[in-house]
């Protein structure tokens, strides 16, 4: 008997203020027992001007939800987010090199159907055409975003040459690229360590 | 944490233990893989078990091709050794896949064994159960590999009141159940979920009882063959949504042995505080859902009202409240901020108090006193024998608990944080539910003492991996709620064909995926104890026993059916499964 | 044969003729306003009972008023909801399976509904008499409790399922023993009230009228008695020991839907309400009895009437939230201990009661 008494005043202890909320008026707005807290990992989302095309989302994507499309006529590479398949492992914000992919707070992904285009998140970006063949082969600020960080790296005595060898190449594609050292220097033909530019 | 192995055990090993042993390589954290001719492996099994009083863990089988099949067998020696676990490791070529059963010898090897020949066609001579586990029953068998040919066979128990050894299965007919067998499941209110458990009943007493699962098969273990390391995490935590942590934790630990790895404390210290969360909230979870099958929804909800703050918590320091997703290879991916863990601290302890006022009453209660006092006993001796864990072997005065002798990349040592043990005495489920609550309170006395490290000092939380060399095996082993979850991994690459090997080149490739993933989870070796304990049990009384060994299984696959008149076979898509129950139902 | 004589110094209510109150025409009138109204109070002690369980569990249950946003979707009020979920399950298929015996498969559910239905007849309300003055409506009420609940088993018997052959199985164990608290508790009670009014009254309106004390006083433990009974019969936790869904499914009721399972549930409605006025009646009698000449209590006492409902139903919540269900066995043998101790207790009490001259009883 004393069990059940002791069992009786837990459970008249929350007799007029139920756990239970409300949904939806009062889970956004006022939610009195629990918060929305700061790092939860909602709905992806990227910034279209930070995205620089690299892939490095869709190479680490642990449930395949993020893939790549280049369409080689029309020259531009699509990046899809498939939202279904997304696990919020949070792999493509942490190796996203220009940081422009968050997981928001948003939770309330449901929609109609498979196909509604709220569904996918896409982001296109125009590739560079190849000065000689025309193929298109990356997008521009992919290749911005590499002579940055190549220059980060850099040691100062070579900055210039590396610099400037690196904008005689870069409008042509890999292929093209090749041929290209083939055919002429690129480099002066000193020891640029020892003797200076 | 990360050690060779003592060249003393190496030497008793080799010379006392396994003399027959043709190979042995230490694996890393005193662990021992040796190589034995298959013939050798159930009079190893014999010793070790019936003379030693080893505790099998488990066995499994790598299938390598043109190589052949290796099978293994995974023996905790940590009650003689320190941390000592040995891998046995045979290899059967592709025409001659035989091999003497261990199930014979000890009936904790006898499902393992079933899986390697309902996948790898292994023969086993003389393996108790030959039945399919994960297949239905009816799926056609040849009669070469030992199984009857229509597993569908209603077969007599000779001895009604079987003991362990001598416990036979009970193979049934779905069209004789509703005779004289009553099959609960797949669908049924009282089991959570999907598997089948057919019961003889005479008026409301059990008679005889079986159990079929192999209803939530969904294939992890090659999903995390094919993905790798880094994204098998996430297929490893979803595994289970109860335990998703703990599977997690395994699953690094298990990668870590790959390599040599050096988590920092602070990434030990935040591995240690979720796991236990983990642990806190689901047993809170099984107290709810053990008075919920008993009848008492009351006690349902208020429990799992209380367990609401535990998943707030966990929210607020991961992000989500099942699957965390911060576990990975060399320590974790989030910090927890030092003002995060103070102010969870107060809220641990309310809860803890609240807790403490709920909970004894709720044991104490007399009507749920009467429906579990010695219900389902199971005595120690023979949860030796079948090989159950955790709580359930610990509510049988049996001291098991991996995180004292096989303890996972975390922080579990004694001297570091004060935790106890919990036992019981009582062998039955009233002992089980004393066990866990008792867990549950523990559990939360580690919690607070990590919130009380992470809210003090600062730290790395990860260490980059380093390169794992092609070929090389690990076995990982943590305490998940339920009990002794054991993680096996062979890493990809290794040898070439001859012929493929360009001259002068070493014969070893690199691969960022593995061979092989083992899981076995506490729940696998749970099951098989359980059609013992349902004998003599009444009607009433089944559901609460299956969930006191807190059963945790997952999905179904597609169905192929197989006309065995004229051996046509067919796939039945979505569309035509719904179109077939319509039809059926409207009839 | 049983001559009941007696007097006492409880003074019976004098009955005299009520006017329009005993006129036939206004009897059948209140018949059939009685229908909807019947109905209507089942569904609001139904949905009390969901509510305060609910309340019970740190739950908000089933809301009287929805909230604002969502009014236009779904409707102002929702407290018929019980209603709607009858409703709603006779708008669904109605499968019978293969193995059953369909004509009594089908035909149970109406049979019990219509004997739940029909006791409402016979249960008086405060001041409306309805069919209880007919002879011996107290034995006709009792018959037709029993019926209800024989039907249930009947039914679940015919389905040929394992699960509802189970349930059918302990619903006749606990059957028998709650049935006999049920007779002992109003026949104990009629005793008394034949012996203060010295004519032997076996209709409610006779115990009704007998009294100007309640019955309450007079024998608690027979009220004690028909609470326990209560428990048994609505299936209240411990004791719905049939209907165990985490066992055997649902019990008698597995293989029903759609409108069999509605007319099932309906007839559970009813019961609530048969029970609870049932025991409002026969010991707060005084409550429903009418003074000579004051109209006015009248409007007073349908308002105490339904506040002492609730208190009813709020009991039946308290014994339901406080524990789980027993096992069949343990469930017999000590719901049947329960029962024997109380109804041992209430016989005693008359005696008890006989022997301190309050009332006299002769047998003759």
């Amino acid at each position: 008997m004393p069990s059940r008494i002791d069992t009786l005043r837990e459970v008249l202890a929350h007799y007029s203020s139920p756990l239970t909320l409300n949904y939806p008026s009062n889970v956004v707005a006022d939610r009195k027992y629990s918060q929305i807290p700061e790092g939860l990992r909602g709905l992806i989302e990227r910034d279209k001007e930070k995205c620089i095309g690299c892939r490095a989302c869709a190479n680490v994507c642990s449930g395949k939800a993020t893939s790549y499309y280049d369409d080689l006529e029309k020259a531009t590479r699509t990046i899809s987010v498939f939202h279904f398949r997304c696990t919020f492992c949070q792999h493509c914000q942490i190796e996203c090199p220009t940081e422009a992919i968050t997981l928001t707070k948003k939770f309330e992904l449901a929609t109609g159907s498979r196909d509604d285009p709220a569904n996918y998140e896409l982001t296109t970006l125009d590739l560079l055409r190849c000065k000689t063949c025309g193929k298109p082969f990356f997008p521009q600020k992919y290749v911005d975003k590499a002579k940055e960080l190549l220059m980060q790296k850099i040691d100062a005595r070579v900055a210039n040459t590396v610099s400037a060898d690196f904008d005689k190449v870069k409008e042509y594609c890999p292929d093209c690229r090749r041929l290209l050292s083939l055919q002429y220097d690129t480099h002066t033909k000193k020891h640029i360590w020892l003797e200076g530019p | 944490m990360v050690t060779g192995i003592d060249p003393s055990i190496l030497d008793w090993l080799k010379k006392e233990v396994v003399p027959e042993g043709l190979a042995f390589k230490p694996l890393r954290e005193n662990r021992v893989y040796i190589r034995v001719k298959p013939e050798d492996v159930d009079k190893l099994a014999e010793r070790f078990v019936k003379k030693m009083g080893v505790r099998f863990i488990h066995s499994s089988g790598v299938d390598l091709g043109q190589y052949g099949v290796d099978v293994f067998y995974v023996y905790d020696f940590a009650e003689l050794k320190p941390k000592l676990v040995v891998v046995l490791e045979a290899r059967l070529d592709k025409d001659n896949l035989t091999i003497p059963s261990v199930g014979k010898v000890t009936w904790q090897a006898a499902w393992p064994e079933r899986e390697v020949h309902e996948f790898l066609g292994v023969d086993f001579k003389g393996i108790p159960d030959a039945r399919h586990q994960f297949l239905p029953f009816e799926w056609p068998n040849t009669p070469e590999t030992g199984a009857p040919a229509d597993q569908s066979v209603v077969t007599e128990t000779p001895n009604p009141t079987p003991t362990a050894a001598g416990w036979h299965p009970v193979g049934i007919s779905p069209k004789n159940a509703l005779a004289s067998l009553i099959p609960i499941g797949p669908y049924h209110p009282g089991v959570i979920e999907g598997q089948t458990v057919y019961v003889r009943l005479e008026g409301e007493q059990v008679v005889d009882a079986d159990i079929k699962t192999g209803y939530h098969h969904r294939g992890i273990q090659r999903l995390i063959e094919k993905r790798g390391y880094n994204r098998g995490v996430y297929a490893a935590e979803r595994v289970c949504g109860i335990c998703s942590a703990h599977h997690g934790l395994t699953f690094v630990t298990c990668a870590e042995n790959l390599y040599d790895a050096e988590v920092p404390e602070r990434a030990l210290y935040i591995r240690t505080l979720l796991a236990e969360l983990n642990r806190i909230h689901s047993h809170v979870l099984w107290v709810g859902v053990a008075a919920d099958i008993v009848g008492w929804k009351t006690g349902f909800m208020l429990t799992w009202g209380l367990r609401e703050r535990v998943m707030d918590i966990i929210e607020a320091i991961t992000g989500n409240r099942v699957n965390y997703g911060i576990w990975r290879l060399g320590g974790v991916s989030r910090d927890v901020p030092q003002e995060l863990a103070s102010k969870a601290r107060p809220i641990v302890a309310k809860l803890k108090e609240d807790l403490l006022r709920l909970l004894p009453p709720v044991a104490a209660n007399p009507v749920f006193k009467s429906r579990l006092v010695g219900v389902g006993p199971l005595d120690k001796a023979t949860a030796f024998e079948t090989g159950a864990v955790g709580p359930v072997a610990r509510a049988s005065n049996w001291k098991i608990d991996t995180r004292l002798t096989n303890p996972p990349h975390a922080i579990y040592d004694q001297k570091q944080i004060s935790w106890e043990v919990v036992l019981n005495d009582g062998c039955d489920i009233y002992g089980r539910v004393l066990v866990r609550v008792g867990e549950l309170f523990q559990s939360i006395g580690i919690v607070d003492q990590c919130l009380d490290y992470l809210s003090k000092k600062t730290g790395d939380i990860r260490e980059v991996p380093r390169t794992i060399e092609p070929g090389s095996e690990a076995v990982g082993l943590n305490e998940a709620p339920r009990g002794e979850q054991f993680y096996y991994m062979r890493a990809g690459g290794g040898e070439l064909p001859a012929y493929m090997v360009p001259e002068g080149k070493t014969n070893v490739q690199g691969s960022n995926t593995l061979v092989a993933c083992r899981i076995r989870t506490p729940s696998y070796r749970n099951n098989a104890v359980l059609p013992y304990m349902l004998i003599g049990a009444a009607l009433a009384d089944v559901p609460i026993i299956m969930g006191s060994i807190d059963q945790c299984l997952a999905c179904t696959d597609r169905v192929e059916v197989v006309n065995d008149k004229d051996e046509s076979s067919y796939t039945i898509t979505w569309d035509d499964l719904v179109k077939m129950s319509q039809k059926k139902c409207r009839s | 044969m049983l001559n009941i004589v007696g007097q006492t110094s409880i003074s019976p209510v004098v009955v005299t003729n009520q006017g329009i109150l005993s006129n036939p025409i206004f009897i059948a009138v209140t018949l059939i306003i009685m229908i909807p109204v019947g109905l209507f109070l089942g569904i609001i002690y139904t949905f009390l009972l969901r509510k305060l369980t609910a309340r019970f569990q740190w739950r908000v249950g089933p809301v009287v008023t929805m909230y604002k946003d969502l009014a236009p979707l779904l409707g102002r009020s929702r407290i018929w909801q019980p209603l709607y979920d009858i409703l709603k399950l006779f708008g669904k298929d109605n499968m019978s399976p293969s193995t059953s015996r369909k004509a009594i498969f089908l035909a149970s559910p109406y049979l019990a509904f219509l004997c739940a239905f029909v006791a409402i007849f016979f249960i008086p309300l405060p001041g409306l008499q309805l069919l209880s003055n007919v002879s011996e409506s107290l034995v006709i009420t009792v018959y037709l409790l029993i019926l209800s609940v024989m039907f249930t088993i009947l039914g679940a018997a015919s389905s040929g399922s394992p699960w509802s052959a189970i349930g059918a199985r302990r619903e006749v164990e606990l059957f028998l023993i709650y049935e006999i608290g049920l007779v002992v508790s109003l026949f104990s009670v009629a005793l008394i009230a034949s012996s203060i009014t010295g004519t032997e009254t076996l209709t409610i309106w006779g115990i009704v009228n007998s009294t100007n004390l309640p019955m309450l006083i007079l024998d608690p433990f027979a009220a004690i008695l028909l609470f326990l009974v209560m428990l048994g019969k609505l299936a209240i936790k411990p004791f719905d020991i049939a209907e165990a869904e985490a066992e055997i499914v649902a019990g008698p009721y597995t293989e029903y839907s759609g409108r069999s399972l509605g007319l099932f549930q309906l007839a559970k409605v009813f019961l609530l309400y048969d029970l609870v006025t049932l025991f409002l009646a026969v010991f707060i009698a005084p409550l429903f009895s009418l003074p000579t000449g004051n109209a006015l209590w009248f409007i007073a006492a349908i308002p105490l009437y339904v506040v002492l409902a609730v208190v009813m139903v709020f009991l039946l919540t308290v014994v339901q939230v406080l524990h789980p269900r027993y096992k069949i066995s343990k469930g017999i043998s000590d719901y049947g201990a329960m029962i024997a101790v109380v109804a041992i207790l209430t016989i005693a009490m008359v005696v008890v009661l006989n022997y301190m001259g309050v009332i006299t009883v002769v047998i003759g």
